[in-house]
């Protein structure tokens, strides 16, 4: 057996407050795909950051082709033919595509000819659409990364490291990459993918590390496993899927709740955020939204919370018109709202649990006692849902900031569950969560469902869109592509409207 | 908790030895033997009961101004304009005072100052949430600024209106002793502003720990995002917050005219907006923190200047005292940190080797 392109070996790090990773060890041959599977927080970012020299490990080795290297930086790693990926692009938007590839990695005289044609010639080779002249800030996400996969092979990178790489792509664009994913280790180049997408994996990887609690808890050839024993793995126990609530009511008969009637929010001569956005929830709906984020989903929710005028058309709830309602007016009716950004949106970071959760209640008469906020009531009532909501916490006096990202999503539910007494706007409620805090979630929207409350689901995940929603729409570039019910649509279908490809206009709105 | 406990008192006194032991190296390149001088400052001090009493005279308008400056802060805003504040009210307390004294009760007369000190002050200051929360404008530079055209408004009076009879010096009448602060230990100039102080400063921390109003500037302070989701008027906290602050700053004013000085000059007490920032800071704008820094403050004051009168040694060392104090009381912040992350970090080790 020949000697692996890169070995980790005992790889341990801890951060302040937990172990990271636990002696992990694994390997990546040339021209392999490796997937790195688990939950969130199982330590899968955090050891390819230690492979790409951003985080140092506090014990282990990394050996790459049988000598062992110290990467202090992810300049070492670049040395090496390292390249990792963010989640997040590091592209500076202002400026070209190829500006943007030079970058860091040009001294002296520029000739920027000669940088063009490179990266022309370099796209060519993967058939990449992309042109070295454009800016940054107008190409869409998957163009973008492919700008970062472009830099990283203009550092003539041998093993590419992506952080889930298909959380912002369409069904389509992330096809595209999985293509150029074969091409490039088809080269001997290698690939590690960091996702917890089971679906992708088992169509992309030669072989799966899983990880559980910063332990590799199965190294599994592609072709020898199934997605079952992958998600055993990843969870350490079965997962059960949520059901959908007894008798799926189809809410046609139940009464409007929520009507919005020809929305549009443009400012000045600018391209309209949202376009004549016109449809209606009745209770007891779970009404879904599916679309590529940043085609107009944060502006619909702000116009329902009343975060954002509209600049034209109705917000009706109830058969009242909230449209000229403040925030604050709107809660009161009963409008709970789950934000995308839960950190900067959604709660105070610095704050207590209990303190969080009257966030939206302080102008109320209900945590008062002789005027002084009563603690006592309000921790003995955080502390209720704490239990009922499987919160991981040491109490209502617990500071948010110290919860991970899953039971941080669950206090805000919490919080907005109650506050939603008639519509509750879920907003990527399940964004960075692992599957057991997914699975909780999916079934608080079922419940509240069951009680008759209206909910408006936005989410780029599309499993979760077809799996909750009774009716779905297709929200591109701040308007509405179709509205459909769930079985009426397939993916590629889907995949299309969310590209903006809207061949037949058939709307089966039955208002 | 109780490990914290311990950090919080260790690393504040060792931020001041070590403030001092700073101080005293500054001495030595004076050619002054540091001991002596140290042992000047700490025995004047308790020397006899007059200066004992004098640190505390000198801690009153500390706790106002630095309660001034942690309030809006506590809502993430910067107050810079509490020397003006200051000086409004104090104009306020001194007109009002020339105005009312000898036509009622004396202690009516001060309650009716009082108030009208609190509402000038606050409206001044709000004018500046105002002006942040209508026109955006930057609440750093409009307070900063604010400040010269109090003064302004101060000196312009105290050459017209209110200059004194003899109209020799660009300050008022002595006021009437009926509407002096009284003192309340005989034979030292201890006044009840001082007993005023803490009950405000005390107050302060019950109105942003346990009602609505203070719970939201915290909030609005962290997250003003979160705060506006949440259905929360930003705006119309600024102009809250503003007020409360500029009402809390004339308070320093009030006690300075009614209590010390009994007459108003012009261009008083210059240090009190810029030390009441430093002492908030030191405090971590804990407004509990603030009553005891302040005092740390006022002995300071006190000692400093019995020291440039009997050893010889500028006065002014007491300032880059108190700005080593400063900076070592902020660096603690970061010791603690790191000793709370290590301790986590131990019990981890511990946690996993078991």
């Amino acid at each position: 057996m020949d000697t692996p392109f890169f070995e980790l070996r005992n790889i341990t790090k801890y951060f302040s407050k937990v172990v990271a990773n636990k002696e992990v060890s694994f390997s990546i041959r040339k021209g392999e795909v490796l997937a790195l599977l688990g939950e969130n927080g199982a330590g899968k970012s955090t050891i390819m950051k230690i492979l790409y020299g951003l985080y140092k490990a506090d014990s282990g080795e990394i050996i790459m082709e049988g000598v062992e290297r110290k990467i202090n930086s992810p300049k070492d790693a670049m040395a090496l033919g390292i390249s990792m990926i963010q989640q997040h692009f590091s592209l500076v938007p202002a400026h070209t595509v190829t500006e943007n590839i030079m970058l860091g990695n040009v001294h002296g005289r520029i000739d920027r000819k000669v940088c063009e044609r490179e990266i022309g010639e370099l796209a060519k080779t993967y058939a990449f659409e992309v042109d070295p002249h454009a800016l940054v800030k107008d190409l869409s996400v998957g163009v973008q990364q492919k700008v970062e996969i472009l830099k990283a092979l203009y550092l003539k990178a041998r093993l590419l490291i992506m952080d889930e790489p298909t959380a912002v792509l369409t069904p389509q664009e992330s096809e595209t990459l999985m293509q150029f994913v074969h091409e490039f280790t088809a080269n001997g180049n290698s690939v590690i993918f960091i996702t917890h997408k089971l679906r992708e994996v088992m169509k992309v990887a030669d072989r799966i590390i899983v990880m559980r609690n910063g332990e590799v808890h199965g190294d599994l050839k592609c072709s020898d496993t199934n997605e079952l024993e992958l998600s055993r793995l990843m969870m350490g126990k079965d997962l059960i899927p949520s059901k959908r609530g007894e008798g799926d009511l189809s809410a046609d008969g139940n009464e409007i709740r929520l009507e919005l009637d020809k929305i549009s929010v443009v400012e000045d001569d600018q391209v309209p955020r949202l376009k004549d956005v016109s449809f209606s929830i009745h209770r007891g709906e779970i009404f879904g939204i599916a679309g590529v984020s940043g085609n107009g989903q944060q502006e619909l929710c702000e116009v329902i919370c009343g975060a954002l005028r509209s600049t034209s058309g109705q917000v009706v709830l109830d058969g009242e018109d909230i449209t000229d309602l403040t925030i604050h007016e709107r809660i009161d009716k009963g409008i709970g709202y789950v934000p995308a950004d839960r950190h900067k949106d959604g709660l105070v970071m610095e704050m207590s649990l209990a303190e969080n959760m009257m966030l939206k209640a302080s102008y109320g008469k209900k945590w008062l006692r002789h005027g002084l906020l009563d603690r006592n009531a309000l921790n003995s009532y955080t502390d209720t849902l704490i239990k009922e909501y499987e919160i991981k916490a040491s109490g209502p006096e617990a500071i948010a900031k110290g919860l991970s990202g899953g039971n941080q999503q669950k206090v805000i539910v919490a919080r907005e569950v109650d506050n939603g007494s008639k519509l509750i706007i879920f907003d990527q409620p399940t964004r960075g969560l692992d599957l057991g805090a997914i699975d909780h979630v999916h079934k608080i929207i079922f419940a509240e469902r069951a009680k008759g409350k209206s909910i408006l689901l936005i989410s780029t995940e599309l499993s979760e869109i077809f799996t909750l929603s009774d009716r779905i729409a297709v929200l591109y570039k701040g308007m509405i592509q179709g509205i459909f019910k769930g079985s009426e649509l397939t993916t590629e279908k889907i995949g299309l409207l969310m590209a903006g490809y809207n061949d037949d206009k058939r709307c089966t709105d039955e208002r | 908790m109780n490990a914290k406990f311990r950090d919080l008192l260790v690393t504040n006194f060792l931020a001041i030895v070590l403030g001092l032991g700073a101080s005293a190296l500054m001495l030595l390149l004076l050619d002054k033997n540091p001991i002596e001088a140290f042992g000047i400052l700490f025995s004047s001090v308790i020397r006899d009961k007059y200066t004992f009493a004098d640190i505390f005279v000198k801690a009153t308008p500390l706790i106002f101004s630095a309660l001034a400056f942690a309030f809006t802060f506590k809502a993430n805003l910067f107050n810079i304009g509490v020397q003006g504040q200051f000086y409004i009210g104090a104009l306020i307390a001194a007109s009002g005072s020339l105005l009312l004294q000898g036509r009622m009760p004396g202690a009516l007369a001060l309650v009716v100052v009082f108030i009208l000190t609190i509402i000038g002050g606050g409206i001044w200051g709000s004018f500046i949430g105002f002006v942040k929360a209508k026109y955006n404008a930057n609440e750093f530079l409009v307070s900063m600024m604010s400040t010269y055209v109090a003064l302004a408004i101060m000196n312009y009076l105290l050459r017209t209106v209110l200059m004194e009879a003899k109209h020799e010096y660009p300050q008022t009448d002595a006021l009437d002793t009926t509407v002096w602060l009284p003192t309340f230990i005989q034979g030292t100039r201890l006044h009840i502003g001082f007993i005023l102080a803490v009950v405000v400063a005390i107050s302060v921390w019950i109105l942003l720990y346990k009602t609505p109003l203070g719970y939201r500037i915290r909030v609005v302070g962290y997250n003003s995002d979160a705060a506006r989701m949440s259905g929360i008027d930003s705006n119309r906290l600024y102009v809250v917050a503003f007020f409360i602050s500029g009402a809390l700053a004339a308070m320093a004013g009030f006690t300075e005219v009614n209590g010390v000085q009994h007459m108003l000059l012009q261009g008083f007490n210059p240090n009190i907006g810029a030390e009441g920032l430093g002492i908030a800071i030191l405090a971590n704008a804990n407004p509990i923190g603030i009553i005891f820094a302040a005092i740390l403050f006022g002995a300071l004051n006190v000692g400093g200047t019995i020291m440039g009168q009997m050893s010889g040694i500028p006065s002014s060392i007491i300032e880059i005292m108190q700005g080593f104090v400063m900076v070592f009381v902020i660096l603690s912040y970061f010791v603690r940190s790191e000793l709370e992350t290590r301790r986590a970090k131990r019990s981890l080790y511990k946690a996993v080797e078991e």
